[in-house]
Parts: C-alpha cells; structure tokens; sequence
C-alpha cells in the first residue's frame, strides 16, 4: 500500500501529574480501515483516542493526519513551531468524533445540532447543510427526529444523532469512544448497525469499544492496550482466537466468558 | 361612601401613576442588573487581572442591605461622582448594583454547569473558542439560569418599596401619601399590599410555568 | 470631587461616634434573633400544613405561604406597624400600640416564614420515601420519624439554602429604622442630621454591613460545611 497513512501515531507519551497513562504508543490507520482499540478501564485507549484529534494534549510523540503533524508545523528546514489553536482546530475537521456521553447540545433541535458546524465553521450555506444533514440523519435513519430536542430522544436516538453530526462535516476518520457503553443494552443494537454500515460503506474508523462481537465483526485491526502500551495488534481473526500477549488472553478470557 | 371608595377607590389615578413607577423603575433596575452581572461575570471568569476587583465588586453588592446600598447611591454618589441627579436613577441604580451582584454568580453557575462534553463536541467538530462561548456556553447557561433570573425580578420588585424613603413617587410612596392627608391607614394599606402580593406572585408563577416547559422541551436544569 | 471622595473614604467621623452608631447594631442583632426564631417555628409550622394529608390544612398552608412568601419586607412592617393595631384595637374594643420592636419582630417573622416553609416542604419532599416507610415497617410512630429521620435529614439537606434565608433576614433587619427603631441605620441618620456630613457615616455603614455580613456568612457556611460532613452518612 503506497498511500500514506490517514493517520500516524508515532511514540506518544501521555502524563497526568506523576501519572503515565500512555506509555509510547505508535500505530498507523490506513483509508477504509477499521480500527478497534480494547482493554480494560484505564488502559490508556480512550487517553489515546482524545490525543489523535487533541483533545487531550500529548506530553512526548506526535500524532499525523494525511501526512501533517497536527502538534506543529515544520518548516522545509526540519524547525519545528508549534501550531496555533485555530490551525488545529481546522485539522480537526477532518476528524469526526462520536462521545461515549453523545454531548448533543440540548438547546438546538437534531438538525439544528447537525448543521451547526457545517454553516459556522465550514461556512455553507443554510440550503446546502440542510441537504446534507438530511442524507447524514438518512444514513443513521433518524429523519424523522429531526426537528426533536435531544431531550425527547431515547440513548441509542441520541447516539445515532450524534453520528449524523460527525458525519456532516465530512471527515476523514470517525473516532469513537465507548459509544454503546452509556446505553442500555437493549439500545446497543440500533447503534452498533449504524457503524457496521459505516464500516461497510470504507469509512476510516477507529473505535474504543467494549463490545468484543461488534470488533471481532467490524475491524481490520485490533489493538489491545493493557497499562498504557500496545499488548497486541494484529488481524481479528489471530487477536481473538490466538492471542500471542499472555494479558490479553485473560482479558478475553474474562469478557468472553 | 366608605373609606375603601373615599381613599382607594377614588384615589387610584394616584395608586395606578405609582404603580407605573415601581413597574418603570423595576424593569430599568432588572435590565441594568443583568447587564452589570454579565459584566462582572465574564470579568470575573475571563479577564484575569480584573479577577480579584470583579470579586470584590460582587460580593460587596451582595453583602450590603439594600437600603444601606440605597442610601449610599443617594446621598455619597452625587457628592463624589455627580451623578444621580435624580431620585429615581439613585433608585434603580441602587437596586441595580444589589442584584448584578447575584445575577453575576448565577451566570458563573450556569456558565460552569454546561457540561464538559458540550464543549468538547464542539471543538471537535473544529469550532473556535469564541464560537463555542457564543453558540454552545452561553444559550445553555442563560437557558439554567432563567428561573433564576425571575426569581431576582421578584426580589427587585419586593426591594423597589424602599425607594419611596428616598421619595419616588412609586406605589409604596402614593399610598403612604394618602395616609398622610386623611389619616387612615387600614384601607390603603391593605389595598398596596394586596397590589405587591399579588403582583409577585403573578411574576413568580409565570416563572415557573416558563421553567417546567423550559425543561420538558431542553431537559436543563435539574 | 477628590474632595468628597477623601471626605467620604475619611471616616474619622464614623469612628468618633462609632459607640453610638456600633450599638445600634444591637437592636439589628436582637431583631434578627426573635424573628429569626419565630420565622423558623412558623415555617417549619406551615411546611407540615402544606404537606398534610387533610386538603383543608394543606389550603391553609398553602395561603400562608404563598400570602408571605410574596409580600414586600417594607410593606409587611409598615403594615404591621400601622394596620394591625388597629385592627385589632376595633376587634378588641380598645385603643393598641404596637412598640415598634415588636412590629418589627412580627413583619419580619412572617416574611421571613414563608421563605423557610418553602425551603422545609422542598426538603422534606425530597427525602427519599423508602426512608420513612422504613421507619413505619420497624412501628416508629409518625412523630418519631418526623423527629428522628425526617428532620435530620432535612436540616442537613436544606443547611445552604436556609443559611442564605438567615443572611437575608439580618440584611432586612436594616429597614427597622424606618419605624424609629433606633437601629445603626436610624443612627447614621440621626448624626447625619446633626453633622451635616452624609458621606463618612452612610460609607462607613455599607462597610460596617460588608464586613460582618461578609464573616458571618463564611463563618456560617464554614461551620454548616464541618457540621454536615462530621454528621453526614
């Protein structure tokens, strides 16, 4: 594969006080890969996740999205300068997020959640981000909800709409953080066919999840992190029925029980 | 003619001028007030010099009675600023200052209560800091705190009867006059503060019709 | 103008009388207690009318609270002051005065018990109901629960908000001076009238009630914060 990476994690270090949650992690996510990241609470995977679009900041490593840094800019000399919040903030464009906590804004209707981003940061016009929210709200089959207030939605509703929002912006790669793990279980289906349709359809993908079925299905790839590090990484079929790292093997053991 | 017609009932041009008043005086008081408490609030929160005077500010409009703050606007301010040079701007101003004071902590509360992931969304969708304050902090923390806000307006209103002593010419002062002239007190009295009560009232429940369906329709404010 | 901003910040005149003017506070301290107290006895009187299972009490309560709630400190001392007297001196057949202590007392008590019968039904509403069905399934009377889980409860529950009522009523206590209570307000006034120079006494009461209302309400919240946390399960 010749293409260059849509994104590059490369030795990223993440400290909180005297605490080291990511301990130099580096992987790679090619276009149209799926990309899961398990573990067990505290593993570093949703620290790392929130690096990759700088919502948490990386104390050592860099972090490349279709090739440019997203920390700092490097000038044709090799000097680094670090970038400035409205440059990074236009990166993260690129990169759509879909929260554990859904985080829909509750004082705008489903559709107005949606085109919010897409008229004041990308600029389009009203009748275009209309248009597109209506394909976005299509796709996660939510049309019908679409002048409801997120507080009149059930959890998988809320989630689901919270995808449609990423998805209108257009990115590059959609990250997701535990996004079932807020909901009940009855509620996970409806969520988890969205994104094995997403997955289906090449989107680039990378998701912290807890729903070892839905990994095993869906991904290209599965890293398992275990206290900070990358314990395992490789194909589905070898991760979960031949792990080669002795804490994964438990960590299956115990969720597979 | 009994005392209710001879003092209220033929006296309610007077009655309903000073009802104008109190109204006219309490609403320049609640504008003002929310434009001050604004102010110190995001002095307070984003201007970090002016942190420690903002607080300072604040909490002195807090602590202080409203009469004591009254008087302190009418009698020292003209002297040391110049300005009010009416009784009734010494009024609202005074009321004023006494609830930017709550109004500037009820904002910081909204303000700090919009959820982290709120804001977190909205950075990743590649919104600035100013767009988010503008589109996502503020309309939430104005949406918490509106009950909150009816709720100074009644206190405004409750407060506003103290401008009389400074003799603004208000419900309080119009009823306190006939008693002056005819010497009966019981009617006139009853009457105004039957009018207080019930105007309070009023106010406090529309504000809680206005906060049940402000969470039926956003699910704010626990 | 500097001249009267260094005339008003000059408070050698407020502390030459501050004797006078610092026992005037007496009178606030002592309005405040009574009241206080009986804002509290007949608010927590008036919360248990609102959540009786009688609909009669329960009306009765609710005018109570909503009548006192609702009224104007001002207009309740003015009317309480001049009205009731008289009302009861025709109910009575004979001529009343109130001592203006006492209309004081009285106005403020009632304003005051309307605010903390809300804060009392609100508490007491929001104990939880397992709580207290506990109390019936071991045969603890009614009272008993009220007493021993009920209250508590509520008093820890509501401690914040009933602080601030507190804060409040001692702030209102400043309008006494406008029925010739001879509060620290009515003071200033009085040496006002004789000095002719407003500016270092009104400045130095604003400060005077800055600065205690200031201690106490975070000596207040200081000592509710250790009470609740030392008792709180």
């Amino acid at each position: 594969m010749t293409e260059p990476p849509c994104i590059r994690v490369v030795d990223v270090h993440k400290k909180f006080g005297p605490l080291e949650v990511l301990k130099g992690v580096s992987f790679d996510v090619h276009r149209a890969n799926v990309v899961t990241m398990i573990g067990a609470s505290g593993s570093g995977k949703s620290t790392l996740l929130r690096c990759i679009n700088y919502l948490e900041v990386p104390t050592a490593g860099a972090i490349f999205i279709d090739g440019e840094s997203l920390g700092f800019r490097e000038d044709r000399t090799g000097r680094r300068t670090p970038r400035p919040l409205r440059e990074i903030n236009r990166m993260r464009r690129d990169l759509g997020v879909v929260f554990q906590q859904f985080n829909l804004w509750p004082h705008m209707t489903v559709l107005g959640n949606i085109i919010e981003a897409p008229i004041r940061v990308l600029g389009m016009s009203r009748k275009d981000a209309l248009q597109v929210a209506g394909e976005c709200l299509q796709r996660v089959r939510l049309s019908d909800k679409a002048n409801e207030y997120p507080a009149r939605l059930s959890g998988g509703q809320q989630q689901r709409a919270a995808i449609a929002r990423a998805l209108a912006m257009s990115p590059k790669v959609l990250l997701f953080d535990e996004p079932t793990s807020s909901l009940d279980p009855e509620l996970t289906d409806e969520v988890l066919n969205v994104m094995r349709e997403l997955a289906e359809a090449g989107t680039t993908m990378i998701v912290v999840t807890h729903e070892i079925g839905f990994a095993r299905e869906v991904s290209d790839r599965v890293l398992f992190l275990h206290d900070g590090s990358i314990d395992e990484d490789g194909h589905p079929d070898q991760v979960f029925t031949a792990p080669r790292s002795e804490r994964c093997r438990q960590f299956l053991a115990k969720y597979l029980k | 003619m009994s005392n209710w017609e001879r003092l209220v009932w033929n006296q309610r041009d007077a009655l309903l001028s000073g009802l104008g008043v109190t109204l006219e005086i309490c609403l320049l008081a609640f504008v003002g007030a929310i434009v001050g408490g604004l102010l110190l609030c995001l002095v307070r929160l984003y201007v970090a010099p002016l942190r420690p005077l903002a607080i300072l500010l604040i909490e002195f409009f807090r602590a202080t009675p409203i009469f004591v703050q009254l008087m302190w606007v009418n009698y020292v301010w003209p002297e040391v600023l110049g300005w009010p040079n009416t009784f009734f701007t010494a009024g609202w101003v005074a009321l004023a200052l006494q609830s930017s004071g709550y109004l500037a902590e009820t904002f910081r509360t909204g303000i700090e209560a919009v959820p982290r992931g709120h804001r977190e969304a909205a950075l990743s969708v590649g919104m600035s800091r100013a767009l988010i304050f503008r589109r996502i902090v503020m309309p939430q923390a104005l949406l918490t705190a509106a009950p909150s806000l009816v709720n100074q307006f009644t206190v405004v209103v409750k407060s506003s009867t103290l401008v009389s002593v400074i003799t603004v010419p208000d419900l309080m002062f119009q009823s306190q006059k006939i008693v002056n002239v005819w010497y009966e007190p019981i009617e006139v009295l009853t009457a105004t503060a039957a009018i207080y009560i019930a105007l309070v009232f009023s106010i406090s429940q529309a504000g809680k019709y206005a906060s049940d369906w402000l969470r039926r329709t956003y699910g704010l404010q626990g | 103008m500097s001249e009267a901003l260094k005339q008003s910040l000059d408070l050698a005149l407020f502390w030459e009388y501050r004797a006078v003017l610092l026992s005037g506070l007496l009178f606030n301290a002592g309005i405040f207690a009574c009241a206080g107290l009986a804002a509290l006895v007949l608010g927590l009187a008036a919360a248990l009318l609102r959540l009786s299972s009688a609909r009669p009490l329960r009306w009765i309560g609710t005018v109570y609270v909503e009548l006192f709630r609702n009224a104007p400190d001002y207009v309740m001392l003015v009317w309480v002051h001049f009205v009731l007297p008289l009302l009861l001196g025709l109910a009575l057949r004979t001529r009343i005065e109130f001592h203006p202590f006492l209309s004081a007392v009285v106005a403020l008590g009632l304003v005051y018990s309307g605010y903390f019968a809300e804060t009392f039904r609100a508490g007491i509403q929001s104990i939880p109901k397992g709580n207290i069905e506990a109390g019936r399934a071991v045969g603890m009377s009614e009272a008993l629960i009220l007493r021993r889980i009920t209250l508590p409860q509520v008093v820890r529950r509501m401690l914040p908000e009933g602080l601030n009522i507190f804060i409040s009523l001692f702030k209102a206590t400043t309008i006494v001076s406008l029925i010739a209570v001879p509060d620290l307000m009515y003071r200033v006034s009085m040496v006002t009238q004789q000095e002719m120079q407003p500016l270092p006494l009104y400045t130095g009461a604003a400060l005077t009630y800055f600065a205690i209302i200031l201690v106490v309400a975070t000596l207040l919240r200081w000592a509710g914060d250790r009470w609740s946390r030392s008792v709180l399960a």
